[in-house]
């Protein structure tokens, strides 16, 4: 007998609905792993302790790749850092978001001539949220992080997926710029 | 125990009485500076370490371009005595094979730093077995970047992709200067004091 | 059988909940001690939840295999424990010794999957872990072999529990005064709390034997960890505090309990190895042997 209250809802749709209460649960835990490069990462410790207490958003710091959420990169990278940031990006697991802190990120701020230093990170991993200032405001860091949260809501923050779909593209531009990303010499095995 | 000054005085004698040491620079009680002939280096370190300048803090090197030279600056350090010690020569400045002796036997520890040295001034260290290999700069493609005719920002421009931004962004930059607005302010109060002559 | 091994799940899902809800609202304590708001006082559930919606990485059917047998074994340690006099799965099985064993079980699990993964850091954090257990183990067996022996040779928590009810509510606490301050101690060392967190240390050893996980399988040792805390603070409270006769008791002894040891550890600094060792072999052990010739010898027991 067919009901005729309740349409069955198919695979896609249940899918959807399942995502959509993990997203909740995402958006309220979002555990940090700190790549603390630049000069930007000394304004996490007032957005951590009493004045501005990330805390209460269920935002945390972590110790390792693995059970990390969202991946800061607070500052300039090197062509060596850069190296080491797509090792520990590649190792987060999924979902993962990444949020760029500094004009070092977005276009490299003053170093954007120097012969170490990467211009535009979202080149080489996808970037969630840029927190724009040299340095940002404790302010903008907490509202760059609000902001990923009503992201991860409105599942725009897809920066992971992008990874994958596009990971030629990705890997092609890592490769231009650093020659190869896994360094072979006496120091790696 | 001594007190620094004697320290100083007792380094005085002990180089200039042996050596023959272009110029001697006392920057204060805690750092003296010896500019040496590039073939005294490596009997002057020897001689500093024997007196307990036991120490390598730091190897260093400076292009001087227009000169067409390399200065090399050797920093000891000595736990007893407490003075810091510059040993600087000047080599040759030739791109391709300026070289020098390698310190390895009188400082093993020296071995990372001219590793160093090469790889960002190009001057090789005969001697050391394993100068040649990169330790900083992984997976270097051009000239050393630390030489005064390497251009930073074409290495940049050519290796990492810059953002581009739309043109109302570049506008901003085309507004009057602050100064030329003084100038202007300043020229048309002087019209008005001079009734309007110049 | 059937309605016991129910209740006994219920009694574990029970621990979860409540471990969980307090982790919470002792967050949000300890928030306050630093003069911040704090997360929300469901904020653990969040983050269990959160964890088994994440994708993970595999390494090796030990390190999945582990896991399991660790969440498996503590479910099955927490199916034992008495919650109040009335409230236990299996009458006449809730002894002691059986609590100390299988929780080796669980421990043995996290170990076995934290050394399949193969990092560095979880070996050092397993072997830090075993180290601390060895510690703290003496000093808590010499009281709690005192405590047997005073209650006549019965090592049944509820009937400890009990006993102690007898007696007028002359809790082991106040009437062992040294193996009481013996005894909070060593919990503090089997909860991982501030003094003796030495084995995950987060900055030092990035977190030791959970460095490689994440997901599901650090979802599961969350579970795991939280049903262990229940186990184990629950230990304490029967065995120190007089077990209790109500829910209602048995919810404020536990809060009290935890509160307190949290407030402690939220003003200390981090032992190194060594001197976790050395701090427990010393006064603790001191103390507990002690507190065994002054009770059992002397009879002086207050």
């Amino acid at each position: 007998m067919k009901s005729t209250k309740f349409s069955p809802m198919t695979q896609e749709q249940i899918d959807k609905k399942w995502w959509e209460i993990g997203n909740y649960f995402r958006r309220n835990s979002l555990w940090m792993l700190m790549y603390c490069t630049g000069c930007c990462a000394i304004e996490l410790p007032p957005a951590m302790t009493s004045a501005y207490d990330m805390e209460r958003l269920g935002m945390g710091p972590m110790a390792t790749p693995r059970q990390a959420d969202v991946l800061l990169v607070t500052g300039y990278l090197s062509l060596k850092t850069l190296r080491r940031l797509i090792y520990t990006y590649e190792q987060m697991s999924e979902p993962k978001y990444v949020v760029g802190f500094g004009s070092c990120t977005i276009n490299g701020g003053i170093y954007h001539d120097s012969h170490a230093v990467i211009n535009k990170l979202d080149q080489y991993i996808p970037v969630d949220v840029y927190v724009a200032g040299c340095m940002p405001n404790t302010e903008a860091v907490m509202n760059g992080f609000t902001d990923l949260m009503g992201m991860i809501k409105n599942k725009t923050a897809r920066g992971w997926l992008d990874y994958k779909e596009r990971n030629d593209w990705y890997k092609k531009n890592q490769l231009d710029s650093l020659g190869e990303v896994l360094v072979h010499d006496e120091f790696h095995e | 125990m001594m007190n620094s000054m004697n320290n100083v005085e007792f380094l005085n004698e002990l180089v200039n009485s042996k050596f023959n040491v272009v110029k001697t620079e006392i920057i204060n009680a805690e750092q003296m500076s010896f500019i040496v002939d590039s073939r005294d280096v490596h009997t002057l370190l020897t001689l500093l370490k024997t007196s307990g300048w036991k120490q390598l803090s730091y190897l260093s090197a400076i292009d001087w371009i227009k000169e067409d030279e390399f200065e090399l600056v050797y920093i000891v350090f000595n736990w007893d005595r407490p003075v810091h010690i510059q040993v600087r020569t000047r080599i040759k400045r030739d791109r391709e094979n300026a070289s020098f002796e390698t310190i390895i036997p009188i400082y093993p520890g020296a071995k990372y730093y001219e590793r160093e040295v090469h790889e960002f001034f190009g001057i090789k260290f005969p001697g050391n077995p394993d100068f040649h290999k990169q330790l900083i700069l992984e997976n270097w493609d051009d000239m050393p970047p630390l030489l005064k005719d390497f251009d930073p920002r074409a290495y940049s421009d050519s290796h990492f992709e810059k953002r581009d931004y739309p043109e109302k962004h570049i506008n901003l930059n085309n507004q009057e200067s602050k100064q030329e607005k003084r100038q202007k302010r300043n020229l048309k109060s002087l019209l008005l004091r001079n009734g309007g002559k110049k | 059988m059937v309605v016991n091994i129910l209740v006994g799940l219920g009694v574990a899902l029970f621990g979860f909940v409540l471990q969980t809800a307090m982790g919470g609202i002792n967050r949000k304590i300890v928030a306050r001690v630093q003069k911040r708001i704090g997360p929300k006082w469901y904020q653990e559930f969040i983050d269990i939840f959160k964890l088994f919606s994440k994708r993970s990485v595999s390494h090796g059917w030990i390190f999945d295999f582990g896991v399991i047998m660790a969440l498996g074994g503590i479910i099955a340690t927490a199916m034992f424990m008495p919650v109040t006099a009335n409230i236990i799965a299996f009458e006449g099985y809730d002894n002691f010794f059986i609590f100390v064993y299988l929780l080796a079980v669980g421990m043995l699990g996290m170990a076995m999957s934290a050394s399949g993964s193969g990092n560095p850091l979880a070996s050092i954090g397993v072997m830090r872990a075993l180290t601390t257990m060895l510690a703290y183990e003496v000093p808590f067996m010499i009281v709690v072999m005192t405590i047997i022996k005073l209650t006549g040779g019965t090592s049944s928590v509820s009937e400890i529990a009990a006993f102690q009810q007898i007696a007028g509510n002359n809790w082991f606490i106040i009437a062992l005064p040294l193996g009481g301050i013996v005894a909070i101690i060593s919990l503090m060392g089997m909860l991982g709390k501030k003094p003796f967190e030495t084995y995950i240390a987060p900055a030092e050893i990035a977190s030791g034997p959970m460095v490689e996980y994440g997901g599901k399988q650090l979802g599961m040792l969350f579970v795991m960890h939280e049903i262990t805390v229940f186990i184990e603070v629950s230990l304490f409270i029967h065995l120190f505090l007089g077990g209790a006769a109500t829910l209602g008791v048995y919810l404020l002894k536990y809060f009290l309990v935890y509160t307190a040891l949290n407030l402690i550890s939220s003003v200390y600094a981090r032992f190194k190895i060594d001197q976790v060792v050395v701090f427990f072999y010393k006064w603790p052990l001191f103390m507990a042997v002690t507190q065994a010739i002054i009770a059992i010898y002397l009879g002086w027991v207050i």
